[in-house]
């Protein structure tokens, strides 16, 4: 594979973890500005465990997951009361203040005669990780892919638990779901720790892919885009993320066919997308049919239907 | 104590524009229960159409305003059409995510027209500085504070005066009562979007001929300062828009004294924050009830 392909696959990948972030929250209802400031805060933080502490790398993303969990939880239980545009709004206020106060963190230590560490608005360079341990860009893109694969598998688990229903009745109605006994509060907290985490992933991996990160970068348009894939890919399957990505990525931004108009075609594209098609192109009724579609042709029918015959 | 006065004026100031910016956004949400994070690039749109024809023509300040209001309308009006006008009730937020959307397109838009991050903006007056004894004003500020009291008084006029605001009122109390009693509802929104962006376009215009320059920044920032403004003044209120502005203008100005220019906006950010987790009604405005915000929830 050649330099270019292996960079678009790596960055499909990574920003596929931030736009299934911003997913989980839409699964229970809530709109979020703001999943970038947990996609920093991964960023930041694994960045400091491998090049300032020395920590080994799946360490350091860990770290950087769990910090972003907390952050997120931290922050999902002031903004539990708020709904709709309020919870929105305020989740873009805190994504704010967030990379604000990355341009004001400093935190440097001399390594081998070089100061190392987020210098404020300057940014973080140098996390050199994947270079002084020898990992080339196809390894670092199969470590991508592997984790994305377990976090998709995470998904389709998750669609098919207690849980998952109850963030999808959650997002339904959420007086409803209150009413048959389920503790809101508590599992909103919950999904907004979930989407915490991976954000969190997604920004590790995104600074040791890119040796450098800047507040700069994480600003409202990534928590606007992250929040777009999902409604353009549709709610209906974890797939609809990765969809929205793609299209995205994968064929306004690295094809230069709309070299210049891209912001033009994708705010035209989620515009219209929201009129035709108010939860995706995979919403939930094309998910149901394509799996009626599977039953009908997959080898196992015949096992379903007997246990369907049977009284 | 002279610096604190100076800081309270110079805050009640560049508060006043916030206080213009935020006035049509709250009319939009007051009207439409939906917010239009589009606002600031629409009048983007206007300003650059402004600052193309004084940069290549030349043009005169009268003319530059003229296009910057004409322009934020137009705008406006697109984005009425595209994010506001199809959506059925019940879908706000996929209004309000849609606007963010078309947001990126005005501004792409705007940048493809002139691509470089600074164009000079014609003042509105060259005059020196008011002085009122070791206080200093500038006119232009004066200007902004002035125009910001004249359009919330004008658009109560409007509300409680005309059919026009009948209309509206009829609208943000019950709008299928509304329908069924006559009034054009989807006229009468398209109206109320128009003149949002129109009044957004001369705060903008105020703005920018005060700063003597036009930024790619300068969306982002109307929005902002616009939605915090209307936040802490309540949503939807008038009075509270004037008031929200000021009162962040003056926090801010005294913050960036005090901790200096990199903090001033953590500040800003932080009342909004506070102000939507402790009083999510802001200070003039109700508190939501669950219905209301259920009202901006999609179907």
């Amino acid at each position: 594979m050649d330099d270019y392909l292996i960079g678009v696959l790596s960055n499909i990948g990574i920003i596929s973890f931030i736009a299934l972030s911003a997913y989980v929250l839409l699964l229970t209802g809530e709109i979020s500005f703001g999943q970038q400031a947990f996609f920093a805060i991964g960023a930041y933080a694994s960045g400091i465990a491998t090049a300032l502490w020395h920590w080994p790398l799946a360490a350091g993303l860990a770290w950087g997951a769990a910090a972003a969990a907390a952050a997120a939880a931290l922050v999902g239980v002031p903004t539990l009361r708020l709904h709709g545009l309020y919870f929105a709004i305020a989740t873009l206020a805190f994504a704010e203040m967030v990379r604000l106060l990355f341009e004001l963190f400093h935190y440097q230590v001399l390594i081998d005669g070089e100061l190392v560490g987020p210098n404020g608005a300057e940014g973080f360079r140098n996390i050199r990780y994947i270079f002084d341990n020898n990992i080339d860009a196809t390894e670092f893109l199969v470590l991508v892919y592997v984790l994305l694969s377990a976090t998709l598998l995470g998904f389709f688990l998750l669609e098919r638990s207690r849980l998952g229903v109850i963030f999808r009745m959650t997002g339904e109605d959420e007086v409803l779901a209150e009413l048959s006994g389920v503790a809101v509060g508590r599992y909103k907290v919950l999904a907004a720790g979930i989407a915490g985490a991976l954000a969190g992933i997604g920004g590790g991996l995104y600074a040791h892919l890119t040796t450098y990160v800047e507040p700069r970068i994480f600003d409202v348009m990534l928590g606007v885009h992250s929040l777009a894939y999902g409604l353009i890919g549709g709610l209906g399957t974890a797939l609809g993320p990765l969809a929205g990505v793609l299209i995205d990525i994968g064929v306004l931004e690295s094809t230069r066919w709309f070299a210049g108009y891209r912001m033009i075609v994708f705010g035209g594209l989620v515009a219209v997308l929201l009129i035709v098609r108010p939860r995706g192109l995979l919403d939930e009724v094309v998910v149901r049919n394509i799996r009626k579609a599977w039953r009908r042709t997959s080898p196992l029918r015949l096992g379903r239907h007997e246990k369907q015959g049977q009284p | 104590m002279t610096d604190f006065v100076q800081n309270t004026l110079d805050g009640l100031m560049i508060g006043s524009s916030y206080g213009l910016l935020a006035l049509g956004f709250t009319l939009i949400f007051g009207v439409m229960r939906r917010l239009n994070l589009s606002y600031g690039p629409s009048i983007m749109v206007g300003a650059y159409l402004g600052t193309f024809v004084y940069v290549q023509f030349g043009a005169s300040p009268i003319a530059v305003a003229a296009l910057a209001v004409a322009g934020a309308v137009l705008a406006g009006i697109y984005v009425e059409r595209l994010c506001f006008a199809p959506m059925g009730p019940g879908a706000g937020i996929a209004s309000m995510v849609s606007s963010f959307a078309i947001w990126m397109q005005l501004e792409q838009a705007a940048i493809l027209v002139l691509p470089r991050h600074t164009y000079p903006y014609p003042p509105l007056a060259a005059v020196a500085p008011l002085m009122l004894g070791p206080f200093m004003v500038r006119l232009d500020h004066l200007v902004m504070l002035v125009a910001a009291i004249a359009l919330s008084t004008g658009m109560h006029l409007l509300l409680y005066r005309t059919r026009f605001g009948l209309a509206l009122r009829a609208i943000i109390g019950n709008p299928v009562a509304a329908h069924l009693v006559g009034v054009n509802v989807r006229t009468a929104m398209l109206g109320a979007f128009a003149l949002a962006s129109g009044i957004g376009g001369i705060a903008g215009y105020l703005v920018l001929a005060a700063d003597q320059q036009v930024t790619s920044m300068f969306g982002m920032w109307a929005t902002i300062k616009g939605l915090i403004a209307m936040m802490i003044g309540g949503l939807g209120s008038i009075p509270g828009a004037v008031l929200g502005g000021l009162v962040l203008g003056i926090i801010e100005m005294h913050g960036q004294w005090y901790f200096g220019s990199q903090v001033r906006d953590l500040i800003a950010y932080f009342l909004l924050f506070a102000c939507l987790v402790l009083r999510p009604g802001g200070l003039l405005g109700d508190a939501p009830t669950r219905e209301t915000a259920a009202y901006g929830r999609r179907a």
